[in-house]
């Protein structure tokens, strides 16, 4: 395919070029986020091993509220591992095991005494396929507020409404909730997935290649709508798209065979990078 | 390989493939059309005014009135028959008619002590009765016509005595006309040959104690115990075999010495030929219409008649609550404890050893015979445990549930834990990440998706609950006996009765269309079971694919 050929040989300065272009100034973007709150997640010489094999290793790094946080990194280098022991998903598959410390708002995650429920709840993700519920729509999204609790049927078609218009997607379907979730189309599933997790009120928004199954325009709008979100989310997305994650972040680690090779703000990981690794891996003469 | 070629092979996949389908088909058909047919007429079939009569005496079910008026004609149109067997048998019946001039004599005796007469009269008058009754004994016995003709004449000579006059010795003269009369007619030296044959007709035409006969018992005939003894012919089906055994008389002969038997088929009058009797062999095919008035029924309360004597009357009604019963008590625990176990060994159990062989367990177990759970459940259930609980220790629904839900539950298990492990991990995932907790997950996600795979279970073991004989041998089921009140209480059911008709007696072997109706009946109500099952699956499928 001569388009992906042409891009895996564009030089460094096309990148820089494509960087200064894409890059849409957000209101955030001026008053970095690093000077103005603590962390919402750090973690300190965190590893994860599934039985005796390494998935990450060693990982330091504060991720700040009300920013974009972009992963790049080759595959199985260990980044949806990470993202995943953010909110524990890891648990599911036998013999992992951890090391280090991981916190959200200052409470460790492997901690015993955390409670799982409450975690998953400050802690959203969305998945790299859309994986609605075969519900109806307004079930997909009432899902976790009625987990938390929320019966009476105002407030659940209040969270609903403003859950599908933070996600952009309320003019699509504010027509007929009832339908299935299954019926929407992949971009559309996508943005409902994502409303779904903006439904519990989440501090921290996972996302793991949100954007893989999805057309460009579909892309686009995710896009947008992470722009939007940003202002009141933490968002830590996982992307193979050089250009998405230079267009959307404001941070970006770079990850490699299960190490954090480097970490750092979004322009200079991609024009002026520290480490010659990451920048062989975004002018893409990796491997 | 050529374009030619490979169409021609293509309409040759095709053509055998649909060959093999219309073979299946025919196949099918071959199978369960007999069936089908023959149990269908448990419902469907020409019933006699018998039938009608049996409804009413047995299920207080007619239109009375119209059933008198018709009991009534049919009853003129079979007085020629009674008539014509009476006169026959005046001639033929010689203990009936002995006991009879025996029976004169004896009350004569009793008539003339309370009269006012001298003893020498009274002496003379009983010397004379005695005398006529010996003569009419010796004419009864004798084949000599000759002989009746003297015995008879001398016999008549005293009617007009006036000592007989008005008494119950009136009663020998007639006796004697009607007898000479017969003999006359008849080829005395063959008269033990007709009283057998006479038998057989009578046996033929009211029934005997055993067997119904085509017209049932006569009117004035002392009332049978048994319900299917006590009509004729019920059914037109039923009603022309008889006939034809009336008409036709089967011998087995010897054509040549040392070959099988033969069977040679003559017809019944000429046994009886040239005597009063011949005319009947016209009569009764003649107006068989008039005497049994058959007409098309559709006997639908088959489905919730009880029946009579080991299901030759009647319908299956109490086999098919029993049935019920049985199943849905049987799915009230298979379902649960199959899906908690399924999700058990999906989401719960690590893979071990022990995994292992609990996993090998559960597929042995659904290779064990059926008859082996049977027993199981009597040992265990009915034996060992009732008494534990403080139940009575004897067979009853709630036992053979129990041992139905043991035997099925292997493949309510193994569908159920099919269908948790495809849904998709996504699922699962996307309920864990917003908060739910692992059980809330199973429940609200995990199951309504694998819901279309777990009604599989249920149709799997829904027909075999429904349609399993051995495992309730000892634990519920009963081929007698009342409606159960309570589950525990044994039951009827189509399986079992179904069993108990084919190997149980006789009996089922005069009524195959009730059989063959309660086979029917058994595969008709796994059908709409399953019917119902599957049309819920599709529904739960549709919602879950969204349309
Ligand atoms: N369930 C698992 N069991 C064992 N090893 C695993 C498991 N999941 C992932 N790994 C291993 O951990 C390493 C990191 O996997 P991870 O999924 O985090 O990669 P990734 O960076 O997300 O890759 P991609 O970009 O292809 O999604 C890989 O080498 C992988 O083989
Ligand atoms: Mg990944």
């Amino acid at each position: 395919m001569p388009a992906t050929a042409a891009d895996n040989q564009a030089t460094k300065s096309d990148v820089r070029m494509m960087v200064t272009l894409n890059r849409q100034p957000t209101p955030n973007s001026k008053t970095p986020a690093a000077e103005c709150a603590c962390p919402v997640i750090r973690s300190s010489g965190f590893s994860l091993y599934y039985g005796a094999k390494i998935g990450v290793k060693d990982i330091t790094m504060e991720i700040y509220p009300c920013s974009v946080m972009a992963i790049i990194g080759p595959s199985g280098c260990g980044k949806s591992t990470f993202l995943r022991s953010i909110n524990r998903m890891n648990d599911l598959i036998p013999h992992v095991r951890t090391e280090g410390l991981l916190e959200v708002d200052g409470q460790n995650v492997y901690d015993k005494r955390t409670n799982l429920i409450n975690l998953r709840q400050q802690v959203g993700m969305v998945f790299q396929k859309p994986n609605p519920f075969p519900k109806s729509i307004f079930d997909n999204i009432a899902y976790g507020p009625r987990l938390q609790g929320i019966r009476r049927k105002e407030e659940l078609q209040h969270i609903v409404e403003q859950s599908l218009k933070a996600a952009a997607i309320w003019d699509e379907v504010k027509d007929d909730l009832r339908k299935s979730a299954l019926a929407l189309s992949g971009g559309q599933q996508q943005r409902l997935c994502i409303a779904r997790a903006l439904a519990t009120r989440p501090r921290v928004l996972l996302m793991d290649e949100p954007c893989s199954a999805l057309d460009p325009i579909a892309t686009g709008r995710i896009e947008d709508l992470i722009g939007q979100l940003q202002s009141t989310y933490t968002i830590v997305i996982v992307t193979h798209n050089m250009q998405q994650a230079a267009r959307v972040s404001e941070r970006a680690a770079f990850f490699c065979l299960g190490e954090l090779i480097e970490y750092d703000r979004t322009e200079k990981i991609f024009s002026n990078p520290t480490k010659k690794q990451t920048e062989d891996y975004v002018t893409g003469r990796f491997g | 390989m050529n374009l030619g070629v490979r169409r021609t092979l293509d309409r040759l996949f095709t053509g055998l493939t649909g060959a093999s389908i219309v073979l299946l088909m025919l196949v099918l058909m071959a199978v369960l059309g007999p069936m089908i047919y023959r149990g269908s007429g448990a419902v469907l079939f020409d019933g006699t005014v018998e039938f009608r009569r049996m409804q009413r005496d047995l299920f207080n079910r007619a239109d009375r009135d119209a059933l008198s008026a018709e009991i009534a004609e049919t009853d003129e149109a079979r007085q020629v028959v009674y008539e014509m067997i009476d006169r026959f048998k005046k001639g033929i019946d010689i203990a009936a008619m002995s006991s009879q001039a025996r029976e004169i004599n004896r009350e004569y005796g009793g008539e003339l002590r309370y009269r006012d007469a001298t003893a020498e009269e009274y002496t003379e008058s009983r010397e004379v009765a005695r005398t006529i009754r010996d003569k009419l004994e010796e004419a009864f016995g004798s084949q000599d016509i000759e002989l009746i003709r003297k015995n008879i004449a001398e016999v008549l000579a005293h009617k007009d005595e006036p000592r007989f006059k008005g008494t119950v010795a009136e009663r020998f003269f007639p006796l004697a006309t009607d007898f000479l009369d017969a003999a006359e007619h008849i080829d005395l030296s063959h008269y033990h040959d007709y009283l057998v044959a006479l038998d057989e007709v009578e046996v033929l035409l009211f029934g005997s104690a055993e067997r119904p006969g085509l017209l049932g018992p006569r009117p004035n005939q002392v009332a049978r115990p048994l319900a299917m003894t006590s009509y004729g012919a019920t059914r037109w089906d039923q009603a022309q075999a008889l006939l034809d055994r009336l008409v036709w008389a089967e011998k087995w002969v010897e054509k040549e010495p040392g070959r099988p038997l033969v069977k040679e088929r003559s017809p019944r009058a000429a046994m009886f030929h040239g005597t009063a009797l011949e005319p009947l062999f016209t009569y009764v095919p003649e107006h068989i219409d008039e005497m049994l008035r058959p007409r098309f029924t559709v006997y639908w309360q088959f489905f919730i008649d009880d029946n009579f004597d080991s299901h030759y009357f009647g319908g299956v009604g109490p086999e098919i609550i029993g049935t019920l019963l049985i199943t849905v008590v049987g799915m009230l625990f298979v379902v649960p404890l199959g899906v908690i176990s399924a999700a058990y060994l999906v989401e719960c159990a690590s893979e071990g050893p022990v995994m292992r062989i609990l996993r090998m367990s559960i597929n042995t177990l659904a290779g064990v015979p059926s008859i082996v759970f049977g027993l199981f459940g009597l040992a265990f259930f009915v034996l060992f445990l009732f008494p534990k609980l403080g139940f009575e220790p004897k067979a009853c629904i709630l036992a053979a549930s129990l041992t139905l839900a043991v035997l099925t539950l292997p493949v309510m298990i193994r569908a159920s834990e099919e269908a948790i492990r495809t849904v998709p991990r996504s699922y699962k995932e996307g309920s864990l990440a917003l908060g739910a907790s692992r059980f809330r997950t199973f429940v609200t996600v995990t199951f309504p998706a694998a819901l279309p795979g777990i009604l599989t279970g249920v149709i799997l073991s829904l027909s075999r609950i429904a349609g399993e004989t051995a495992p309730i041998l000892f634990t519920g089921a009963v081929a007698m006996g009342p409606v159960p009140k309570s589950i525990f209480d044994p039951t009827r059911t189509l399986s079992y009765g179904s069993y108990d008709m084919a190997v149980g007696d006789r009996l089922a072997m005069m009524v195959p269309h009730n059989q063959y109706g309660m086979v029917l009946t058994l595969i008709v109500l796994i059908l709409i079971l399953n019917a119902v099952a599957i049309v819920l699956r599709s529904r739960v499928f549709k919602k879950l694919k969204g349309h």
